[in-house]
């Protein structure tokens, strides 16, 4: 990995400026919430139930932790810990459809990007005011990172580990192929080109895998056309807030996936059914069978765990290239993060967990375990997190993040994003009549007046 | 003075009410979970009513508006072919005629007393007892182009894997589906088939009739009001599937399987369009209608 690329300046800084043009577009939406509540002074007490989602089993010995924590610090409180053995996807529609009917858990675990539509719905409380008398928030969270959640000018939850994302690739592959093993894409095309080359000289393995379609869930737009718009110059949405369907940029994005499935064939087309294709190629690309992928950093830690040789040997990292350029952005989040439901009836409580469990000691044990960077900053400098290079340059490269704004829509659009995407790979619609489909489904999903043309 | 008579319909009351009460509690259930939830579906498909956002916490009525998005949708025609296909393929054809072919076949073992009849009978109920979720999972474990056993023994034997769900994803759901759905059927029609006078054939014999016109002249004809029943549900049934197709291709690639219990699925869940979504179920309800009236209207005997 380029190391000057991923100089050790001050930590989010650019991310900052990145989170806050995002914030800049929610905040333009006037405020409409009520009061935030009140934090009680009295020491929490009663009982709540904690929910969250985990399928890798690293998460549960930190979330029983910060429940004993608590628990001893304060006898007469009682946690109900509700572990859901699902993906995000699923513990999501369960979720919401508990939480509209006035019901759910006092505290739960979901995306930061899910904060705009979960705070339109009235289902989880801001914690402005229960942040504002917890010192640490001020002390060690960033601006950046602190701005990353706010919605409408309230902050709905507290982030533990960001996200970040990595071009990731195989050097043994790309030594075999002829190319070199210290690859910095010079620009989006050169993606491909490379794959071709793998296609032609290491036949044995996939070349590059993009997801499209409903098969690649939110992959789909996160990990491949987000990232594309972007790197060819354009945006996703406008400073009015409005969506964007027809653009040059767009047009290119979708462009790249004709080339990739249909034209240079370079990506399997069982991406678009297999079920959740993710797991196939996130293990192929850690086994040595599958060329050039853009994932999670998160991802990085399960090869890591496996392998630990192999993967620093094997896996190169970088970050997206653009149209004109090398290794330039990459795409950032708050990651998972702990929201209060507003129904809840005990909020100080369900905040006293949040806070037990947001400490410097479990964010940074957490975090290089699982590997995110940290979001808290003293946790950030702990000597097991700073151990590992991938976590430093992890948190490196969200001085060159991208945020995708917070947007109450963002679910309708990456709807039509795997509808569009899904059928331009497939064959089924050219780029071209792609974009017009695409602004179609957008203008449908969300109506005329939320919908931009760009030329 | 005039003599006190109750009215008619005070004693159609007193003929009926023992049939009322027998009805009522089987009616008050259908009504609790079927009638109910229905035209909660139909009011809500009025309304732009959401999972998340603005909508989910100020749902509005918006008239037939979800139904005009519905109708210019341009998902909307491919989404009605691939149930057509669909259904005709999987549920009309496959399901009806191998459930069928099955009912018949064991039949014929029983009355010879082959020994592996009640293998073959429970081998293919098999299918059928497994929830549907596992039984799509298991097909995955098959058809994955990356992981599954087909082509971990296509490339045993050294041939390359096949893109099953990729080059054939409507043709590998229809056989999955087929598979799944055979078993009802040939139970439906067993019991029929053992409802046939046996003297019938035997009469038939006596006359000289084949094997073929046996079939033809007396099973098919006492089969008749069964067969539309069966076919009946398992149009229904097929129509309203989605959780085999959303574990196998999730109506992918592009929208070659997306079908219209899915396509709701998606709009209600992933979309998080609980007004939509619902429109999209009023219009399969209304469709499901429409197929028992036609084949209602078919079975009901000739006077």
């Amino acid at each position: 990995m380029n190391r000057d690329l991923f100089s050790r300046r001050s930590l989010l800084k650019n991310a900052a400026g990145s989170a806050g043009a995002a914030v800049a577009v929610a905040q333009g939406f006037s405020s409409a919430f009520a009061q935030d509540a009140s934090p009680a002074a009295a020491p929490p007490s009663g009982t709540i139930t904690v929910s969250y989602p985990d399928q890798a089993g690293l998460k549960p010995k930190y979330v029983t932790q910060a429940a004993e924590s608590l628990h001893s610090a304060n006898a007469g409180t009682t946690i109900n810990i509700d572990l859901e053995n699902v993906g995000d996807d699923d513990f999501y529609t369960k979720l919401l459809l508990a939480l509209d009917s006035g019901n759910g858990p006092d505290v739960f675990h979901m995306g930061g990007n899910s904060a705009g539509e979960l705070a339109d719905a009235g289902y989880i409380e801001p914690l402005d005011a229960y942040l504002a008398e917890w010192p640490d928030w001020a002390q060690f969270y960033p601006a950046s990172v602190q701005s990353s959640v706010q919605y409408k000018g309230q902050t709905w939850c507290v982030p533990y580990g960001l996200d970040t994302r990595f071009l990731y690739y195989r050097k043994d592959i790309f030594t075999k192929a002829g190319l070199p093993s210290d690859w910095q894409a010079a620009n989006v095309a050169d993606i491909l080109t490379s794959a071709v080359q793998i296609k032609q000289n290491v036949p044995d393995v996939l070349p590059y895998a993009l997801y499209g379609g409903q098969a690649g869930s939110s992959g789909t737009a996160d990990h491949a056309f987000v990232p594309l718009v972007w790197a060819y110059g354009g945006e996703m949405i406008n400073a009015d807030g409005k969506w964007i369907g027809e653009s040059a940029a767009i047009r290119k994005a979708l462009d790249y996936y004709v080339q990739a499935f249909q034209n240079d064939k370079v990506v399997d087309q069982e991406i678009l059914t297999t079920t959740k294709p993710w797991t196939a190629m996130r293990e192929k690309l850690g086994s040595g069978g599958l060329g050039i992928l853009f994932e999670g950093g998160w991802v990085y830690g399960g090869w890591y765990s496996k392998d630990k040789a192999g993967t620093e040997a094997n896996v190169g990292y970088t970050l997206f290239p653009t149209e004109s350029g090398g290794p330039s952005f990459t795409i950032g989040g708050p990651g998972t993060c702990w929201y209060i439901n507003a129904a809840s009836k005990n909020k100080d409580l369900a905040f006293a967990f949040i806070k037990a469990f947001n400490t410097k000691d479990i964010v940074a044990a957490l975090n290089a375990e699982d590997p995110h960077p940290a979001a808290r900053s003293d946790a950030a400098e702990t000597p097991a997190f700073k151990a590992q290079q991938f976590l430093l340059d992890s948190t490196a490269s969200l001085e060159h993040a991208k945020f995708i704004p917070p947007d109450p829509n963002y679910g309708k659009v990456i709807t039509a994003i795997q509808t569009v995407t899904g059928l331009v790979a497939d064959g089924e619609l050219s780029a071209e009549d792609g974009v017009k489909r695409y602004t179609d489904e957008l203008k449908t999903a969300l109506g005329d007046d939320l919908v931009a043309t760009e030329s | 003075m005039a003599t006190m008579t109750p009215g008619r319909g005070l004693i159609a009351w007193r003929r009926n009410r023992s049939l009322i009460g027998g009805l009522l509690p089987a009616a008050s259930l259908l009504s609790l979970f079927f009638v109910a939830p229905a035209i909660w579906a139909i009011y809500t498909s009025f309304t732009n009513r959401a999972l998340v956002g603005l909508d989910a916490r100020h749902p509005r009525h918006v008239g037939w508006a979800n139904y005009e998005r519905l109708l210019h949708s341009p998902a909307f025609k491919t989404v009605l072919i691939n149930s057509l296909v669909f259904v005709v393929g999987s549920a009309v054809i496959g399901q009806f005629l191998l459930g069928l072919a099955l009912a018949l076949l064991l039949d014929h073992g029983e009355h010879r007393g082959y020994r592996a009849t009640p293998f073959v009978y429970g081998s293919v109920l098999l299918a059928w007892v497994n929830p549907t979720v596992i039984a799509g999972f298991l097909w995955v474990a098959m058809f994955d182009f990356y992981y599954g056993s087909l082509n971990k023994t296509l490339q045993f034997f050294g041939l390359s894997g096949v893109s099953w769900l990729g080059k054939a994803p409507m043709l590998s759901l229809i056989i999955v589906n087929t598979w799944r759905g055979a078993a009802f059927v040939m139970i439906i029609f067993q019991g029929a088939l053992r409802t046939i006078p046996s003297q019938i054939y035997e009469a038939a014999r006596m006359d000289g009739a084949s094997a073929w016109q046996r079939f033809w002249d007396h099973t098919l004809p006492n089969l008749r009001q069964v067969a539309a029943v069966v076919l009946l549900s398992v149009t229904i049934s097929t129509f309203g599937a989605f959780l085999l197709i959303l574990t196998l291709t999730n109506g992918g690639p592009g929208t070659k399987t997306e079908v219209i219990a899915l396509y709701a699925y998606h709009a209600a869940f992933q979309s998080r369009q609980i007004g939509y979504g619902s429109a999209i179920a009023a219009v399969m309800l209304g469709l499901n209608l429409i197929f028992a009236a036609i084949y209602l209207r078919v079975s009901s005997p000739k006077i």
